[in-house]
């Protein structure tokens, strides 16, 4: 009996790439450009708030440093458990997936944590000034993809606990592993521009209190 | 066998409602797509009728300011996300897997995903209507008339809500079509194989995929402002009203060009069947998609020349603007080259798609007038604009809408749509188009700005006013023709046969309707135009013209099984965004509700990852369940 | 021809490419002719149509010239390319129709030459024209210095009417506000800077001007002059609300011996008649008129950000037209309402929205219109001492 192709048959595509594959490398782009869209916002609003705090005031670099670190480390267990996946290492697989997740998780608890201090402790709240709107919105956004991450990472692990993961259903394992590896990637650039970067913001540019070795991008 | 998971069980009707609330077949869905569009465009329409009823005579009271604003703010929000671009995907639901030779898109239930997020999305920006809170800032609702200060009623919530939600569906169906295109053609079917259609589909869902998560990040921030008080657009805590127009164009000149790639590559299939010759620079029409598709992203300042940006910022997005005009204009030329030399037959489809060049050419050309800024201050923001948009967009696209109408109509339902009624369609479409809208010209540069609800006597406007409310009328009656045919011809038309326009793409080798697996056979394609070159082999060898294939045993092709998860998801979905829009006095209560919509989604999607895409049945044994949650 | 509803029907025997067309006598030329005939009432139409007030084509000064300028050659491009590009496409829809019993055509795929030249030519056209129009924006940004000294104007947008400052007035330092009419001197550059408190609205005077947006944080710039004295008609632009329609305003340009006497003349003590002064008690009263309005002169700028920020709270108040020189005006109610008689302002004050409806005034002075639409709470005759004190502000 001929075996027609369907959707989610492993079927020869036309460029030999799985259809899901191919379909997670172009969501990732449409990715890139909502958080380009996030970012740009961050960046033409930077030192334009009227009121404290500032970035100056409240960033804690160090710790920040600490989670971002926890995150890169999720990646390379995420590697591991892609590894472990295709030689059919079944403990490797649950182990590596449960430590991603669980650093994944560890990253969520900094950053709920340091949510919690900014406003609750420092008076930075979504509708203080500009850099509450745009911090929140873009770090608040970067969060709810790692929990979905999360959420994912931990679907799998049950999966592969019912010993359904293994070299034929690697792509399960490497989808989740791109998405991992794409959101680790916009946290490390978020790291950079805003914490880095603009980690030593203070007031208004107009007023010249600007303290932070780039200024402003935009003119106005 | 019961091995199907989750709560509900596995539908199995094909016919009835059932059938089409639980398809993930792409024909279907694309009438799905193209009957609820229709519709949309029937109510824009309408709502155009309002517009031009008011503005008929000057100092007209028809209806007061705010009606007003919300008419024209609905009628072009329905035109373009509800309309015109569902209009495209109904179009690239039926014909893509027909024309690349594939058996259905690459993920038959996103598919389906899409259209019901689509539905469920523009139904909640029309609940509005019910609520009387209709939006009423602009289809470009520009910061800071957006605020809760200046618009206090929930009218934007409702309009930002809806769009987000139908933007979803549109990233999810074009994600599908890219996929598609890309994976799914027929062995032989090399890029530059592909039919123009292909092209511009592949092309269109490159720039939604990139165009609308810029859009979704401005209405996100519009709807946080309105909502829990952020500070992105509020002027008094220094946010900048320009952002959100930057947000907007990034996404709004793509968005152009997503409305009229697609008319663009039907009237690349159509002259070349009608002219009984190949299109004319198959690769330089090609080129010319892919250049206007990169610089459409280099263009967007060009609205917002009178922003203040300065003459440097204007010069370059003037120059960027004026270029853009060369790839559009070397298609034109392509297209009448292809007519060229041909042996032109005056079928419907094809007088639409000379109409659309024709148009096409106009609105090109006023568009550079105001590509130039100068020259753009005096007409921007007036009728000049107005004019340029409704030839390009009804000139444009939904002329070539209307041609993929009555060209694919026969492949759809195997009957053809009546000729003399279509022709008279035309001329109406054609005439009062043109009595409508290029009177707007010179009430534009005779200094009419847009957007107003009335104006005095003596300025001059009172000519072209009444004129463009008389052009409406022509074409209101050949609406009302068009949907007369559609249901005389699905009864009485004549029966079409599997090629009745004697067509070069694969989708005509096949039955007329297709079968649902569409190919018995996976064709082998052996160059562009393949079905002619099979065709006039054929003829030269005195052998019979190779028909449909006969139809496959039933059981032999597997095909995806329809499924509720798609319908189910989507209504999570649609759930969260009405969630937000709940309006009892007490805010917090929006959560709640919002988060029961999360989790029918979210039951949605667990139970659509761990059902297999085809139902296990006796052909085919139980076949391995176990792909990932990543769909 | 086979493209009219009348001329042929279709026939097929259900086989590929079937369709033969049956001619039938009777050949009907209606629809294009209709088309022929409809373009050609519309020349003329044109050709008739009645001056307008805002019509671009109409240029008084150096910037709307210079815009027109660039249009009218652009216009004759389009002509020339229009006329070309639909006469060869027309051409070929007469040539190469579809003859009974025609052969296939011969199949070209394209032409290589072809391709580059219809290219070329129009990227150097196009070249051709962004370059003169990048340097007539250049040309067009500021004023030349040739043309002597600036007079500078703030003019801040309101939903939904216009304010007029002159920092400088006279040269000698006077401050002079005004509303809905702009007062300028001929051929003088006026220097405009584009203020907005609430929303963003557009200032155009198409006749002078081409238009630049008004935008809250944003001080945006441009600058005109007039060759002629007269009346010339401007309006709000960009969408700004519910009566955006409804957002208009003159530019009056004056001698500079009128300019000057109005500028003199502006802020000085009115006369005042016995009803005009029983008129000016009602306009000062408590919770009346000068909560929005000022008839003496230049607002305290605390009291303007007090409107400003009252109205933008949703407050029973608003920033209102300045007043002082009211009756000096030849409309009031931002440009709608024609001639300024004591008649219409009487009306006006009974129930404003019955000459512009969906006013700020009406909606938000809760004292003076309780619900917003109702005749004012003042009794007819405050309502005549009130027209009688306006008419004599001058």
């Amino acid at each position: 009996m001929a075996h027609a192709e369907t959707a989610h048959h492993a079927e020869a595509t036309t460029t030999g790439l799985n259809h899901r594959k191919l379909l997670m490398w172009i969501f990732l782009g449409s990715d890139c450009m909502l958080f380009g869209a996030l970012i740009a916002t961050y960046m033409v609003y930077r030192g334009q708030s009227i009121v404290g705090p500032y970035p100056v005031d409240i960033l804690n670099i160090p710790v920040t440093t600490i989670s971002t670190f926890v995150l890169l480390c999720s990646s390379f267990a995420m590697v591991q458990a892609l590894a472990a996946t295709n030689r059919n290492n079944q403990r490797g697989i649950k182990i590596w997936l449960l430590a991603t997740a669980l650093l994944g998780f560890t990253f969520l608890g900094f950053q709920v944590y340091e949510f919690y201090t900014f406003s609750v402790v420092e008076g930075l709240f979504i509708g203080t000034n500009l850099f509450g709107s745009t911090f929140f919105t873009l770090t608040g956004f970067h969060g709810a993809h790692v929990t979905l991450g999360v959420v994912w990472l931990v679907s799998l692990f049950i999966v592969a606990f019912k010993g359904r993961l293994g070299p034929s259903t690697a792509l399960d394992v490497e989808l989740a592993g791109l998405y991992w590896h794409f959101v680790d990637i916009v946290w490390i650039v978020i790291f950079t521009l805003v914490y880095l970067i603009g980690g030593y913001d203070a007031g208004p540019v107009a007023a010249g209190v600007l303290t932070g070795p780039i200024p402003s991008v935009l003119p106005v | 066998m019961a091995t199907t998971t989750g709560v509900l069980a596995r539908p199995t009707s094909y016919s009835g409602v059932w059938s089409w609330l639980t398809t993930v077949d792409h024909k279907r869905i694309g009438v799905l797509y193209g009957a609820t569009a229709f519709i949309f465009l029937l109510i824009a329409g309408l709502e155009a009728g309002v517009l031009r009823a008011q503005l008929a005579r000057p100092n007209s009271t028809i209806v007061d300011g705010q009606t007003f604003n919300a008419m024209f703010t609905m009628h072009a929000t329905t035109m373009i996300f509800m309309a015109i671009m569902p209009m495209s995907v109904a179009f690239f639901n039926f014909v893509v897997p027909l024309a690349i030779g594939a058996r259905d898109v690459a993920f038959p239930r996103l598919n389906a995903f899409s259209y019901w997020v689509f539905l469920f999305g523009a139904l909640l920006m029309h609940t509005s209507f019910l609520v009387g809170q209709i939006p009423d800032a602009g289809w470009f609702s520009y910061a800071n008339l957006t605020s809760r200060t200046f618009s206090p009623e929930a009218g934007l919530d409702f309009w930002a809500i809806g769009l987000l939600v139908m933007g979803a569906s549109s990233v999810a169906g074009a994600l599908n079509f890219t996929v598609t295109i890309i994976n799914m053609r027929a062995p032989g079917m090399s890029l530059w194989r592909m039919p123009v259609f292909i092209w511009m589909t592949l092309l269109t869902s490159i720039l939604l995929v990139l165009a609308f998560p810029v859009i979704t990040v401005g209405l996100i921030e519009l709807t946080m402002d309105r909502n829990f008080g952020t500070n992105f657009f509020n002027t008094s805590a220094g946010g900048d009203p320009v952002l959100w127009q930057h947000l907007f164009w990034v996404f709004g000149h793509p968005e152009v060009y997503i409305l009229i790639l697609p008319a663009m590559g039907i009237v690349s299939e159509i002259l070349p069947t009608f002219s009984k010759k190949p299109l004319f620079g198959y690769p330089v029409v090609i080129f010319s998609g892919i250049v206007i598709a990169i610089m459409g992203w280099a263009v967007w300042s060009h609205h917002m020349f009178t922003v203040g940006l300065g003459p440097v910022a204007n010069s370059v997005f003037t120059i960027t603007t004026m270029l853009i005009a060369v790839p559009t204009g070397v298609k034109i030329f392509n297209w009448i080259g292809t007519m060229w030399g041909g042996s032109l037959e005056f079928k419907t489809p094809m007088l639409f798609a000379i109409g659309f060049i024709a148009l096409f050419i106009v609105g090109g050309l006023s568009g550079v007038s105001h590509a130039v800024s100068p020259s753009d201050f005096q007409q921007q923001d007036t009728y000049y604009i107005v004019a340029h948009i409704h030839y390009v967009l009804f000139g444009g696209s939904i002329f070539g809408i209307f041609a993929g109408i009555y060209y694919w109509f026969p492949k759809l339902t195997n009957r053809m749509l009546g000729e003399g009624l279509g022709k008279w369609h035309f001329w109406l479409m054609f005439i009062g188009m043109n009595i409508t809208f290029f009177p707007m010209h010179f009430a534009g540069l005779d200094g009419m700005p847009r957007r107003i609800y009335t104006y005095p006597v003596g300025y001059g406007w009172e000519v072209y006013n009444l004129l463009s409310s008389l052009g409406y009328v022509l074409l209101f009656v050949g609406f009302v023709m068009f949907v007369h045919n559609i249901f005389h011809s699905l009864k009485k038309g004549q029966v079409a046969g599997h090629d009745p326009w004697d067509a070069p793409t694969l989708e005509w080798s096949i039955s007329s309707p297709p079968p649902e697996y569409n190919f018995a056979e996976i064709p082998h394609v052996r160059g562009l135009d393949h079905y002619w070159i099979v065709k006039r082999e054929a003829r030269a060898a005195g052998q019979p013209v190779p028909g449909p294939e006969p139809h496959a045993a039933p059981g032999s092709v597997h095909m995806p099984s329809p499924s509720y998860w798609p319908l189910v998801t989507a209504f999570g979905v649609v759930w969260i965004g009405g969630g937000m829009l709940i309006d009892v006095g007490w805010d917090y209560i929006k959560f709640p509700i919002s988060f029961v919509g999360g989790l029918i989604a979210f039951i949605g999607v667990v139970g659509w990852a761990n059902e297999p895409a085809s139902a296990p049945d006796a052909h085919h044994g139980g076949h391995e369940a176990g792909h990932g949650a990543a769909h | 021809m086979g493209f009219l509803p009348f001329r042929s029907r279709n026939v097929t025997d259900g086989t590929p490419g079937s369709f033969r067309q049956v001619s039938r006598p009777g050949l009907s030329r209606v629809p294009p002719l209709a088309l022929l005939a409809a373009m050609a009432v519309l020349a003329l139409l044109v050709a008739c149509s009645p001056q307008s007030n805002m019509s671009t084509w109409e240029t008084f000064g150096p910037v709307a010239r210079g815009q027109l300028h660039l249009f009218n050659v652009l216009l004759w491009v389009m002509v020339v390319v229009f006329v070309l590009v639909e006469g060869i496409l027309l051409y070929a829809i007469i040539r190469y129709r579809r003859r009974p019993g025609q052969p296939l055509p011969h199949q070209t795929h394209g032409n290589m030459p072809l391709e580059i030249a219809w290219t070329i030519i129009p990227t150097i056209l196009v070249l051709a024209v962004g370059g003169w129009s990048v340097a007539t924006l250049f040309r067009l940004d500021q004023p030349p210095a040739s043309a002597g000294k600036p007079l500078e104007v703030v003019v801040t947008g309101h939903q939904w009417w216009w304010e007029f400052e002159y920092p400088d007035a006279d040269g000698a330092g006077k401050v002079i506000s005004t509303a809905n009419e702009l007062r300028v001197p001929v051929n003088r550059p006026i220097n405009i800077t584009l203020h907005s408190d609430d929303v963003i609205h557009s200032f155009w005077v198409p006749k002078l001007a081409g238009k630049m947006d008004v935008i809250p944080t944003r001080s945006n710039k441009m600058w005109f002059q007039a060759d002629a004295t007269g009346t010339y008609y401007g309006q709000c632009a960009e969408l700004c609300g519910v009566i955006h329609a409804l957002m208009k305003f003159r530019v009056q340009v004056l001698t500079n011996a009128e300019y000057d006497t109005w500028v003199a003349g502006y802020g000085k003590a009115p006369q005042l008649s016995a009803d005009a002064l029983k008129g000016q008690a009602v306009f000062q009263g408590a919770g009346t008129c000068t909560v929005c309005h000022t008839a003496s002169g230049v607002d305290n700028p605390a009291v303007v950000d007090g409107r400003v920020a009252g109205f933008n709270s949703g407050g029973a108040i608003a920033p209102g037209p300045n007043l002082t020189d009211l009756a000096t005006r030849t409309s009031f109610a931002a440009g709608t309402v024609e001639p300024l008689n004591p008649d219409n302002l009487r009306k006006w004050i009974n129930n404003p929205n019955d000459l512009k409806p969906s006013t700020h005034m009406a909606g938000r002075a809760k004292a003076l219109y309780p619900d917003g639409s109702t005749k004012v709470t003042l009794s007819d005759v405050q309502v005549s001492d009130l027209v009688a004190y306006l008419m004599s502000l001058k």
